[in-house]
């Protein structure tokens, strides 16, 4: 379903501190699984999910999602991809301090003009889904690191994203937590979404929750093991 | 409420919740904003009152005052000038009018004693019609308390207060005594054939000119004064203290451009990242620069009325406290006066122009230039 053909993204392209983050990537992710992107810091795992996700655009190559290459469209139409299709929970879970969990669950539908009450209800399922409603009125700085996480899966979710993307989404977080994490995504994927996500914790792509794992290095993918 | 009613309501929801978060931040810039606009509107306010005061005087001047002179200085005119000027073609009506300066040594203010135009006004023998600021420099209500004045050590006047001028034209009519011609002249020791001067009314106002050459003619020892000179006394008067004024308000709209300029150079590192989140999430660039415009107009606005609120209870209701030795200079010597309040809705207007759009765009760019790049080059 997403498909990737020499993908090559600089950074600072023609300045003398170009990076070369991706080279001739050629990938395809398959729908209703959990696939991971492995490999070493700099490998460009979180370029390549930020290329996925409609977040940036590559310098060379194509991208298609769903037969649709989506990488030559107008921002407004990025836009409207991530809106629709994805969610996403960033490494440091990006949540907006000061905003309460719902506030900050709310915020990606706050464009589409819905009903206030029916996007209060849509937020207040979520959160409870991910045992998080009684948590629903507290400011997000105050949340443990759990909370914090599936805080940010609940704004993730919130427009019924298809395809989930995580970056190091249990990067500072316990055994504990990280299994926790893990049965989510399962749930997930029953739900019938795609998760996409790059780590390099062994207690995630060494998971038998995991479909797929990307093996990355030097902006190249060197192995695929299903 | 349609979706973009809605869509508008969350966007201005979460700016106020991104004003209350940066608060100190945010407060302090609402307080610089707030004082420029509070010394850009004051000077405004104040000189459109002065404006219309202006007007006020003049909307029932006469076309022409004649005036004798002595020895290059203004003295009485003697009253057969009047039967003079008569004679001339194109004048609709001439008379003589007593009016005259007096220092009040008991009070330390300068008074204008006048007999009023219209006979029908005038106050009867012993009584007086007084300015609005003369009850308030002897600092006690008029109703009890009869006027009295001295004019030399020994000598004491007393005058019976009938009535107060109205405050529409505080500036001329502050420290003005009305009383009859009898008393006048009593008062200033003048005999009954002389006037300070004559005023001229001309039927039209297109002749004033020719109608002046031929008195000139009649009377060599007289000046002639038109409206038209009058005015420019006027703008004379007021134009120094205004040009004081607008040096103050360049120096502040310099001080807003320095402070626009700085806003416009850059977004903080924090404010880039959470524009970086809301595009990652979902929002469009549109949705983005439409939350800041809240922002920006929030901001702007409100500091937009709180300076002028401000500068308006500092012009009308403290008499421009602040900035009293430079606005009302000469007006020391004379009975304190306060403006009508009087708004310009063309100034303030402009003022709104001047201030709040500026700033609005100048907030814009750097949030353009943010929301427009990929949400990816903006976080990292």
């Amino acid at each position: 379903m997403i498909k990737l053909q020499s993908v090559t993204k600089l950074f600072n392209e023609g300045r003398p501190n170009e990076v070369r983050a991706l080279s001739d990537v050629d990938l395809e992710i398959a729908r209703n699984a959990v696939t991971v992107l492995k490999g070493p810091s700099g490998s460009g795992k979180t370029t390549l999910l930020s290329i996925v996700g409609c977040m940036a655009r590559p310098t060379s190559g194509r991208v298609f999602i769903e037969g649709e290459m989506v990488s030559g469209l107008p921002e407004k139409f990025l836009t409207l991809e991530r809106r629709t299709t994805f969610g996403f929970v960033f490494q440091r879970f990006n949540l907006i301090r000061g905003l309460s969990v719902l506030e900050n669950v709310m915020l990606p539908a706050a464009p589409l003009g819905l009903e206030y009450r029916e996007l209060r209800e849509r937020a207040l399922a979520r959160l409870a889904q991910l045992d998080l409603a009684d948590k629903a009125g507290i400011a997000v700085e105050y949340l443990s690191g759990g909370e914090t996480q599936r805080a940010a899966i609940a704004r993730a979710l919130i427009n019924d994203a298809r395809i989930l993307i995580a970056d190091e989404p249990t990067a500072n977080l316990d055994t504990d937590l990280t299994h926790r994490f893990l049965a989510i995504v399962e749930a997930l994927r029953d739900e019938g979404r795609t998760v996409i996500m790059t780590s390099h914790d062994p207690r995630i792509w060494g998971s038998e929750n995991v479909d797929t794992v990307i093996d990355m290095e030097d902006g190249r993918i060197i192995g695929v093991s299903e | 409420m349609t979706p973009w009613l809605r869509r508008q309501r969350y966007l201005a929801d979460f700016t106020l919740a991104g004003l209350a978060r940066r608060r100190g931040k945010n407060t302090a810039l609402v307080v610089i904003y707030a004082l420029i606009v509070f010394v850009l509107a004051s000077a405004m306010l104040f000189s459109s009152a002065l404006r219309r005061e202006a007007d006020l005087v003049l909307a029932d001047a006469p076309e022409l005052i004649v005036q004798r002179l002595l020895m290059g200085r203004h003295d009485m005119i003697p009253a057969d000038r009047i039967e003079t000027l008569k004679t001339i073609r194109g004048v609709a009506s001439v008379r003589g009018r007593l009016w005259g300066y007096f220092y009040d040594s008991i009070n330390g203010a300068n008074y204008t004693f006048m007999v009023p135009d219209d006979p029908a006004y005038a106050p009867g023998p012993g009584e007086a019609i007084i300015g609005e600021a003369i009850p308030r420099n002897r600092g006690h209500k008029w109703e009890n308390a009869p006027l009295f004045v001295s004019r030399t050590p020994g000598d004491l006047v007393k005058f019976e207060i009938i009535d107060t001028l109205s405050d529409d034209s505080a500036l001329v009519s502050a420290d003005l005594v009305l009383i009859s011609e009898a008393d006048f002249r009593e008062f200033f020791g003048i005999g009954p054939d002389v006037y300070t001067d004559i005023a001229v009314t001309i039927r039209n106002p297109r002749e004033i000119a020719t109608i002046v050459a031929k008195a000139e003619k009649l009377m060599p020892d007289a000046r002639f004064v038109t409206r038209a000179d009058i005015s420019r006394t006027y703008q004379k008067l007021f134009s120094w203290r205004e040009g004081l004024l607008i040096a103050m308000a360049a120096a502040a709209i310099l001080a807003f451009v320095i402070f626009a300029a700085e806003k416009a150079s850059g977004l903080s590192a924090e404010e880039a990242r959470e524009i970086g989140i809301l595009k990652a999430i979902g929002w469009d660039t549109s949705d983005v620069i439409a939350m800041k415009l809240w922002e920006g107009g929030l901001v702007s606005v409100g500091a937009f009325l709180a300076g002028t609120v401000l500068a308006y209870v500092h012009v009308f209701l403290f008499s421009a406290g602040l900035f009293a030795p430079i606005l009302k200079g000469w007006a020391v010597i004379y009975p304190e006066f306060s403006l009508a309040p009087h708004i310009d809705g063309l100034q303030l207007s402009t003022l709104f122009v001047l201030t709040v759009l500026p700033y609005t765009a100048a907030t814009l760019v750097p949030i353009w230039r943010v929301a427009s790049a990929d949400p990816d080059q903006v976080m990292r």
